[in-house]
């Protein structure tokens, strides 16, 4: 092996180590933020839109 | 309120409210965010906290599939603001903080329509999410429950510092913001607690934030506690005003000086009001009519 195969492979290896350290990493991490996305169906019941021009009798 | 199905995380309350009333913006309550307007109020079920004490536990501490909701997606409830002349949006009665997503995407939606966006929230949120959704806020009541963390801890199933940070975050993004504080017989209503609530209020938002001493009335896990005495409401306002809060109200009982706004300045009177109707108001273009003193608010 001359002195230019032996940096190269080097470099390749370490950088083969950082890519694959990096990538675990952000797997085993958890994300900081997750959008939750709409889910379509409501797993109570639906009821029709009633009279909104009275006051809500709950607080706030 | 979230469900992970199939690795991916959805939430099952967005556009379906189970509460959807036009409130005055007084019930919020707002003192200094456009008085005598409607409010579209709207509420889905749950809530992050956990208090014994919730007023609204029915829907707050309610599971979805145990629930009743209307279908109401974002533009549906702009166009409601919009028809009923409602001036606001308020996002209330739960915490727009468990329906996050739908908060986010309506007050979106809703500032290019032109209707303003008003939360009330307990404030326990982190703060980058919060401060992605204050970007289309117009104002905000923020709940401090108590200057204890052992409070917070015991009662409500949370923690103080997050609602302190959101408090701060709040007046520093330069969104309109008014705090309330509950006051509970024998847990957070000695003079010494509420002395101190106080001084953070002014020390960290400034004296010229609204402040709402509130009483507390025997619901949920609490109904064996009696309701705060109004001359208890009456010593935590004194004590806000000696301190040198400059709006201090009393809310949920009758109070004839602690309903009303007063300059700051000259000590006169600015906004009457009763119960939740604006009976006078005398501001000029926000500031007071005599001494000519700015008042903090949104007044247009």
């Amino acid at each position: 092996m001359t002195r230019r195969e032996f940096i190269q492979f080097v470099l390749k290896t370490a950088s083969a180590i950082a890519v694959g350290a990096y990538v675990i990493s952000k797997k085993v991490s958890p994300r900081k933020f997750i959008r939750a996305v709409r889910n379509k169906k409501y797993p109570g019941s639906i009821k029709q839109l009633s009279n909104i021009n009275t006051q809500g009798k709950w607080n706030g | 309120m979230r469900i992970n199905i199939d690795g991916v995380l959805r939430t099952v309350v967005h556009s379906y409210p189970c509460s959807l009333h036009i409130d005055p913006v007084e019930k919020k309550p707002f003192f200094h965010f456009l008085p005598g307007t409607r409010t579209l109020s709207l509420a889905t079920v749950g809530c992050n906290l956990h208090c014994k004490n919730c007023q609204n536990w029915e829907i707050s501490q309610a599971n979805p599939e145990d629930s009743q909701a209307f279908f109401c997606p974002p533009e549906r409830l702009v166009e409601l603001a919009r028809t009923n002349q409602c001036t606001s949006l308020a996002y209330t009665y739960t915490d727009p903080v468990i329906y996050y997503e739908y908060t986010l995407d309506t007050s979106k939606l809703a500032k290019t329509a032109d209707v303003r966006n008003i939360l009330v929230t307990a404030g326990y949120i982190n703060q980058e999410p919060w401060k992605k959704l204050l970007q289309y806020v117009d104002a905000a009541r923020i709940d401090l429950k108590s200057i204890s963390d052992d409070f917070y801890r015991e009662n409500c199933s949370a923690t103080l510092k997050p609602v302190l940070d959101s408090l701060v975050l709040t007046k520093s993004c330069g969104v309109h913001l008014e705090v309330i504080n509950l006051v509970i017989p024998t847990l957070n209503d000695k003079p010494e607690q509420i002395g101190e609530l106080v001084r953070w209020v002014k020390a960290n938002l400034g004296n010229d934030t609204p402040l709402h001493f509130s009483q507390f009335y025997p619901q949920y896990k609490m109904r064996h506690l009696p309701p705060t005495s109004a001359q208890t409401l009456d010593m935590a306002r004194r004590t806000a005003i000696s301190e040198g809060i400059q709006y201090v109200y009393i809310g949920n009982i009758a109070s004839r000086q602690g309903q009303n706004t007063y300059c700051p300045g000259c000590k006169k009177l600015l906004i009457e009001r009763s119960g939740y109707t604006v009976l006078q108001n005398r501001l000029k273009e926000g500031c007071c009519p005599d001494c000519g003193q700015k008042i903090y608010g949104v007044w247009k």
